[in-house]
This record gives structure tokens, C-alpha cells and sequence, in this order.
């Protein structure tokens, strides 16, 4: 049984994940956000980095569909120089923490340090049309 | 990419969901790791009172020298072994299948409802005062007391059947729950007071436990106190301070450990952490390894992060081969022989494809470009006039050569033939508006042919803007 850390790690996790697919009643319930996960060969010891395959337009979602939260940092390096070493990476994190700090980071933004200057910029100033872009978008994945 | 169904076939805490022991999912997360989220293997305490296996807090130190959980600053050699957790542990592991079975067994209640592991706040005990407690809580969770009963019942008969074939004879009584002697309902407290002789059949229990769980059997062997331990224990491997030391040092160093020293400087480095890390971790074990197999897990973590890593994919390391000096270029071109053949056969067909379609496409251009012109087809024919349309028949096939030398849509009319869709009607020549219709497109490629006939000269610069193929 050649299995990384890796390896039998994500096995626990995706078991953990299939059998208790974590909270429900947010205001994302029932909203569909296809993303992708890419983990390291070191992961637990280094974060995997999240990527959402649709159109997110959010302040801390890159254009690309990037995601840029603490928890996706590895605690040595600050690329934005303001977040705390407790709340970044750590191996105790997991794919559930991960997805849970995704759906609270799509329901409050953070615009200290923005990935989509655009997006954060209309969040502030222009709240309602910044609402209107997020639901056109999700509608849109929906096939709406 | 989605595991295999036996993989997926680990022990896992949330298989306690949906059963009616689903408090045990807390308990089982105790006993596991929160970095390898695995049964603790080798606890070690740190100095700020968290606990981790050693080998995961043993390589996590190595790249930041901090508690996972906390933060705080953490020394490797500061560790101390959580000896009475590892009790524990293993006491629960050997456990585990026969409460799950337990668990498992098709129950008349209804399952508690699904819940998040935060916010369980029950505990509970393992042991013999389980049973008590676990109803209790059991009967806090499920609400109404109608399913109790059930419980009950469900409970007796799990704990008595431990292979899943018994079935219970009809005789009116129960079974002690731990030495199976039937008796009437109400004895069953007395006896468990004053009499019960306990399990009848260890073996039995023992060997269905292992069944799920490789690793029970050793464990179970294991005394449950360690009255004498540390026999003869392997020595720990003291860090290296790699920025200190050598290339021919560390290779020396590494030779006399038995240790490959292939690879880069820093792959050297890294090898020779990993052999330390899994080294000192199995000197914290209550059973510690052979040293072939700690080799062997050594070979694990060459495969998956060390030289022999897929470093990104096959194609990427076949690619690193080829490119060397050394490569049997001979060699690889006959052994390939036939899939590069089949690559070219393909890429070709592959191309005929494409061929193709720009074909079709092109000639649907043509058909929309046709009528377009048909609908302008007046004004040209006052522009041009009647004694240029000879000229244009002539041109139609000038044009046909033109534009096999330029541009994509080039061999329409070469291979149209060959087209089961193609109606040779709708496209010859022949019918007299196509020579009119031809001419405006024709006077637009003259000038880059070359040779220009006579009279048409000044056509473009009139016929260019209405004409243009869009």
C-alpha cells in the first residue's frame, strides 16, 4: 500500500466530505459554484489553491477565478500584508474549513486588499448594482 | 479525480452518522490526528499541550517551527510522548469494528438527525459503563419514549450477535448482555450485579474485530500497560544543520545511514530530513519498525515527493529523458516506430477533417455571398455592362487558380466533386448570372494576380465598396 500522506489524507477528507457535506441554510444553498482544488504533493503541510471554473465577480476572486483568502496562505509569506498567521494556512485546515471560508468570504467580502479592484470598488460604491452583476452571474451558471 | 471504491473503504469518523452510537462520531475525533485527520500514531505532546502524531508534528516542525493548532513556538526536542492517549487510541481502534457493527445493525428507531462534529457536545466513555451512558444520551437525543424500547431490544441483540448470522431463539428470555446466558428480562440487572462470569467467547469477538482492521491483531497482543518499556530503543538521528555542512559531508553522512544519495543538493537535503523525520517518529513508537521497513516508507515518500516523483506529469519526465545528451535516440525512434506512424496517420485524417469543414463552411459563405450579389446584381450589371460578360466566364476560372494559392477557401472548387452534399448545379459555371456575378469578386482579386486584363482596370476602385466579400 504505496499511499502518500497525501494520498490517505484526502481519502479521509473526501469520505468525511461525501458523508456530512456541511452546513446547510446559507443564502448559497441550492446555488451551484463549480470550482477546482489542486493540491500539492505536500499537502497537508501546504495549501491547495482554489479556482472557481465559472464567472465570480467578487472583490476577492481574481479574474481568473482565483480565490484569495487567508486560509489558502501559507502562514510564512503575506502577499497582502494584512492577515493574521492564525487565520492562514495550517495542516489542522481541511477541504470542509476551506469550503466554509469560501461561503462566508461570497457573502462578505473583504475589500482591504482586493483581488478584483472592479469588483471591490462596486461593492463599496455601487452596491446595488454590485448585487445585481453577482445574481446575473449566478443565474447565468444556473443556466438560468 | 474520483477514488476508487476500496479506497474509499477507510475507517472514517462520519461512519457513526445516521446510527444510533452517532456520539461516537466526537470520540473518534478525538483520537485522531488533526493534521493527518488518522487514529494518532505515536501521539506526541507539545510544549504549549497539543497533541499530534510524531510523525506528522515531526514534519510539519521541519518547515515551520510553530504548533499547527495554536501557533505558539514549538521545539522538535521538546516533544514528549502522550503515552495514556495512545492507550487509548488503540483501545478504541480494536473496539471500533464491533461497535460499528453494533451500530449498523437495521434499527426500528429513527436515525438522530445529521449533525455537524463542532457541535456535538455529549462525551462519552468507552468501557463497560458505556452501555448505560450511551442509552441514556441515546434516549436525551431520539426524542419520544416509544423508540426506547426498540432500543433496548436492538441493543441486547447487537451486543449478543456478534456474527451477523445468529439469530435468537424464541424462547421468551434475553441474553446477559456480556456472557450471552439467557434468562428472563428482569434477572438480567441482578445478574449483571452479582454474577455475570463475563464473555464466554474472546476468540470469537477478537477475530471478528480484526477483520476490518489489519493492524488489531498485533495490538491486541500488546499488554494493556506497558509495565517495562524501552528495551532496547533505537537512538534518535540528531538534525543536520544543512547550510553547514559539505556536499561530500552530507553524501558520506548519508552513504553511512544506507541511504541513496542520488539527485540534487537540495533532493539530497530533503531525503535525508525525511529518513530523519521517519526515523525519530518510529522512536517514539510503542512498536517501533524494522529498518527495512522504515526503508521501505522511505521508498513511499521517494515515489510521491523525492526523485522518483511524477514531477508533474509522465509526458514532463519523459520529456526531461529525451532531451538528455546521453538518450538512445535510435533505440526510442524504433521502439516508438508505430505510434508515431499511427500519430502522423492521425494528424493527417485530422487534417482532411478540418479540410473538409473549411470546405463545407466556405461554400456556405459562397451560397450567402451568391445571394447577397444576387440581390446587387442589377446595379452590376450597370456598371459592367453586357460586353463584359464574356470577359467574366473567362475570369471564373482565373479566379478558381487565385485563389488555390491564397487563401483557405482555396480548393472549393477542386475538391467539390468529391462532396456527397455538393449539387455541381448550384455552383457551375454555366448558368449566365454566375459570370456577372463572378466579376465584381474577380475585379477585386486582379490586382494582387498580377497580370490585369485590359478594360477592367479601373473596376475595382467603383466596384470595391458594394462588393466586398464581407
Amino acid at each position: 500500500m504505496a499511499q502518500s500522506t497525501a494520498h490517505r489524507r484526502l481519502l479521509q477528507e473526501y469520505r468525511a466530505l461525501t458523508n456530512n457535506p456541511g452546513p446547510e441554510g446559507t443564502p448559497f444553498e441550492g446555488g451551484v459554484f463549480p470550482a477546482e482544488l489542486r493540491f500539492p504533493k505536500d499537502y497537508p503541510l501546504a495549501p491547495p489553491s482554489m479556482k472557481f471554473l465559472g464567472e465570480v465577480w467578487h472583490p476577492n476572486v481574481y479574474p481568473s477565478g482565483l480565490v484569495c483568502i487567508s486560509i489558502l496562505h501559507p502562514p510564512g509569506d503575506d502577499p497582502n500584508h494584512y492577515e493574521h498567521a492564525s487565520e492562514r494556512w495550517s495542516p489542522i485546515q481541511s477541504v470542509e474549513k476551506i469550503l466554509i471560508s469560501v461561503m462566508s468570504m461570497l457573502a462578505e467580502p473583504n475589500d482591504e486588499s482586493p483581488a478584483n479592484v472592479e469588483a471591490a470598488k462596486m461593492w463599496r460604491d455601487r452596491r446595488g448594482e454590485y448585487e445585481q452583476k453577482v445574481r446575473d452571474g449566478v443565474r447565468r451558471m444556473l443556466g438560468l | 479525480m474520483e477514488p476508487r471504491n476500496e479506497e474509499l473503504d477507510v475507517p472514517n469518523l462520519t461512519d457513526w452518522l445516521n446510527t444510533p452510537l452517532a456520539g461516537l462520531m466526537p470520540v473518534e475525533q478525538a483520537f485522531r490526528c488533526h493534521v493527518c485527520k488518522d487514529f494518532y500514531n505515536s501521539p506526541m505532546l507539545t510544549s504549549c499541550n497539543h497533541t499530534f502524531c510524531s510523525i506528522c508534528i515531526r514534519r510539519y516542525l521541519s518547515t515551520d517551527p510553530t504548533c499547527p493548532l495554536c501557533r505558539a513556538k514549538v521545539e522538535e526536542v521538546k516533544l514528549r510522548g502522550n503515552w495514556a492517549l495512545r492507550e487509548a487510541v488503540d483501545a478504541f481502534v480494536q473496539a471500533r469494528d464491533t461497535l460499528l457493527q453494533v451500530a449498523r445493525k437495521p434499527v426500528a428507531a429513527p436515525s438522530p438527525p445529521k449533525r455537524k462534529a463542532a457541535e456535538y457536545d455529549e462525551t462519552h466513555t468507552d468501557g463497560r459503563e458505556n452501555k448505560r451512558h450511551r442509552m441514556s444520551t441515546r434516549s436525551r437525543r431520539v426524542k419520544g419514549g416509544e423508540v426506547t424500547a426498540a432500543m433496548m431490544r436492538e441493543e441486547y441483540d447487537a451486543i449478543e450477535s456478534d456474527d451477523s448470522t445468529y439469530s435468537e431463539p424464541d424462547d421468551g428470555l434475553v441474553a446477559c448482555p456480556i456472557c450471552q446466558k439467557r434468562m428472563k428480562v428482569n434477572q438480567v440487572d441482578p445478574h449483571l450485579e452479582a454474577s455475570c462470569v463475563g464473555p464466554p467467547d474472546e476468540q470469537s469477538s477478537s477475530a471478528s474485530r480484526s477483520r476490518g482492521n489489519p493492524n488489531s491483531n498485533s495490538r491486541s497482543a500488546r499488554p494493556a500497560v506497558q509495565i517495562s518499556p524501552q528495551k532496547t530503543r533505537p537512538e534518535r538521528l540528531p538534525a543536520l544543520a544543512y547550510s553547514m555542512i559539505k556536499d561530500g559531508a552530507l553524501r558520506k553522512k548519508m552513504a553511512e545511514l544506507g541511504l541513496s544519495t542520488a539527485g540534487s543538493r537540495p533532493m539530497l537535503e530533503r531525503r535525508h530530513q525525511e529518513w530523519v523525520i521517519i526515523w525519530n517518529a518510529n522512536c517514539d513508537s510503542a512498536k517501533p519498525k524494522k529498518r527495512f521497513e522504515l526503508l521501505h516508507d522511505l521508498e513511499v515518500w521517494e515515489k510521491t515527493m523525492g526523485t522518483r516523483a511524477p514531477t508533474s506529469s509522465r509526458a514532463a519526465i519523459l520529456g526531461a529523458q529525451i532531451k538528455d545528451k546521453n538518450f538512445d535516440r535510435e533505440g526510442w525512434a524504433n521502439k516508438n516506430k508505430n505510434s508515431f506512424q499511427d500519430l502522423i496517420a492521425n494528424a493527417r485524417r485530422t487534417r482532411n477533417q478540418v479540410e473538409k469543414q473549411n470546405r463545407e463552411a466556405s461554400e456556405e459563405q459562397q451560397k450567402d455571398s451568391e445571394k447577397q450579389r444576387h440581390e446587387q446584381l442589377p446595379e452590376v450589371m450597370d456598371l459592367t455592362g453586357p460586353s463584359s460578360q464574356p470577359e467574366g466566364k473567362y475570369k471564373a476560372e482565373g479566379k478558381s487558380k487565385a485563389e488555390v494559392e491564397g487563401e483557405g477557401e482555396s480548393k472549393v472548387e477542386m475538391d467539390i466533386p468529391l462532396d456527397e452534399g455538393f449539387h455541381p448545379a448550384d455552383y457551375s459555371p454555366e448558368p449566365p448570372h454566375y459570370g456577372i456575378l463572378e466579376q465584381p469578386k474577380e475585379m477585386q482579386y486582379v490586382p494582387h494576380q498580377g497580370p490585369v486584363p485590359p478594360g477592367n482596370a479601373e473596376m475595382p476602385i467603383q466596384s470595391k465598396p458594394t462588393f466586398l466579400p464581407q
